[in-house]
């Protein structure tokens, strides 16, 4: 008799994540997340731009309209909600047993991870193109120089990577998709409003303004704002201390979820 | 008549007969007599499964003050210096609202739950009025309505919120959310009776994120563009909130008050029969 080990068949890491990227990517067609990824920043758009445009369009530092102030909040969210869908998939996946199925299954340990996140860079990729196209409608442009553009495209897209990852670390540790929501949405728009990408700085009381001014989402508003650029001098110069915060957030953000998860998702039940 | 005798037809009516009738004493499950007594016990079981579960107290209670606090801090000093009044005397009601119509969402997506595990057809098939599965659905939204408000209300009472109309309108202020509120959970369980995917009712999400956006709470009237004024000023949450802002800082009531009304009996009136249609159907599936 041959030994069992024997018989078992070669695989391929690589078409494992990519079967398993599918899995995650082919119901969002059918499901309504694909929905909830566009519906997300168009609705954002209409609600924040028509009701403040007036209001805050006087106080905005010589911007030349308050689309171009708002644009970079709007990327933001719309990653926003793409990590939400992160958190979404990986809770129903731990509820369900699938990761339990796959650490069983001779399957690389990071695979299921790396599909999943995979997944998440397609969301964010739509989040991108959506909200990009929102912000042509109510008049933003990009001014700066092409590698400005494509610096400000890449920083959505690792910011959106960061909190996909921050996503499905939530999802995995707190396995009950129902409460997903309700938990992030709410730091979410907290730390969205109370950032500078919808005001500036001054315009917050004073007493909060330090946490404003310094909390990563002004960080990354402020460079996605230089790196769009303006007509006018107002969006700021690109230059290491604008672009350096947002990598260093992102760096430490990265730092710390990773053992995180690598902590959660081989606990053993 | 004997003892026995009597003793005998109870018997035979328990094993064989009209069960109900011998479960209820005089009133079958379909009297009136019946409908406050069951309306009442399915209210109190809703809600005490709300009350344990933290997706509920979440999304009904702390997603609304957060809200409160940073709309506060973001829009509140340019707002008072635009008016000269607080700007919680419109955003208190107006997240009192949110949280009310969020809270809705969460009771919809329960109803299809409860729809799949069967418990609606099991009601359906034990002597309970047929009334009270939808009423106590409404009664316990109304509940949790008040509920909401009275914690918003502290809230906003802690930022420096103020009755300044006496007790009576003050009790009244608190009340006001009910009636669009529980018109909005009629609409959502309608919705929810008639779809089987939970991200239909999830859209509802939209609904009240249009509505709270678009509306004299948030902002002031005259900082919307011209065409949009007219809709923001005669959509419901626009009433409810005018109508608490007159029970609160002072104004008119009545014309609010009279049109929040009429927006919620329309809505009401328009889902009444295909709810309980919707609700007849869900429970008899399966």
């Amino acid at each position: 008799m041959t030994d069992i080990a024997a018989v078992r068949p070669a695989t391929s890491t690589v078409q494992q994540w990519w079967v398993l990227t599918v899995r995650v990517i082919k119901p969002t067609l059918r499901n309504g997340e694909f929905g909830t990824q566009v519906a997300a920043p168009i609705m954002f758009t209409v609600n924040f731009y028509l009701p403040l445009k007036q209001f805050m369009g006087a106080f905005t530092q010589g911007t030349s309209s308050y689309a171009q102030y708002l644009m970079p909040l709007i990327a933001l969210v719309a990653i926003s909600f793409a990590a939400i869908s992160a958190a979404l998939r990986s809770a129903t996946d731990s509820v369900q047993g699938i990761d339990r199925r796959f650490k069983a299954s001779p399957i690389a340990p990071l695979t299921p991870l790396a599909a999943r996140m995979s997944a998440s860079m397609y969301r964010c990729c739509i989040a991108l193109v959506v909200s990009l196209a929102c912000g042509y409608v109510i008049g933003f442009r990009f001014y700066g120089h092409v590698a400005h553009t494509v610096g400000f495209l890449l920083l959505v897209l690792l910011i959106g990577a960061v909190l996909a990852l921050l996503g499905d670390l939530i999802g995995a540790a707190n396995k009950n998709p129902e409460a997903t929501t309700p938990l992030l949405l709410p730091p979410i728009f907290v730390l969205g409003l109370l950032s500078a990408g919808l005001e500036p700085v001054e315009r917050f009381p004073s007493w909060i303004r330090g946490f404003v001014r310094n909390q990563p989402v002004s960080q990354y508003v402020y460079a996605l704002r230089a790196l769009a650029g303006d007509s006018t001098p107002a969006a700021g110069a690109v230059s290491w201390s604008v672009i350096s915060p947002p990598l260093i957030w992102l760096t430490a953000g990265a730092v710390i979820v990773l053992p995180l998860h690598v902590l959660v998702s081989t606990r053993r039940r | 008549m004997s003892v026995a005798s009597e003793d005998k037809t109870t018997v035979a009516r328990g094993a064989f007969g009209d069960v109900r009738r011998a479960a209820s004493g005089d009133a079958t499950e379909s009297s009136a007599r019946r409908l406050v007594p069951h309306t009442s016990i399915l209210t109190a079981r809703l809600l005490r499964r709300w009350g344990r579960d933290p997706a509920t107290v979440l999304e009904s209670l702390a997603m609304p003050v957060a809200l409160l606090v940073t709309v506060n801090i973001v829009l509140g000093n340019g707002i008072s210096q635009l008016t000269g009044h607080s700007a919680l005397y419109g955003s208190v009601p107006l997240i009192a609202m949110v949280g009310a119509m969020s809270g809705s969402m969460v009771g919809g997506i329960g109803l299809m739950r409860e729809r799949t595990d069967g418990l609606l057809s099991r009601l359906w098939v034990l002597p309970v009025h047929r009334a009270s599965g939808l009423l106590s659905r409404l009664a316990a939204d109304a509940v949790r309505i008040v509920g909401t408000t009275a914690v918003i209300m502290c809230a906003g009472l802690v930022l420096g919120f103020r009755f300044r109309q006496g007790i009576l309108a003050s009790v009244a202020w608190l009340f006001v959310p009910i009636a669009f509120g529980v018109a909005f959970t009629m609409a959502v369980v309608t919705l929810a009776l008639y779809t089987a995917n939970t991200i239909v009712v999830e859209a509802s999400e939209i609904v009240w994120g249009v509505l709270m956006f678009f509306c004299t709470g948030f902002v002031p009237t005259h900082e919307y563009p011209r065409w949009l004024q007219p809709i923001v000023q005669h959509q419901p949450i626009s009433y409810v909130v005018e109508a608490m802002r007159g029970l609160s800082l002072g104004g008119p009531v009545l014309a609010p008050v009279v049109a929040m009304l009429l927006w919620s009996a329309g809505i009401a009136a328009a889902c009444a029969i295909p709810m309980a249609i919707g609700y007849r159907k869900a429970s008899m599936r399966g």
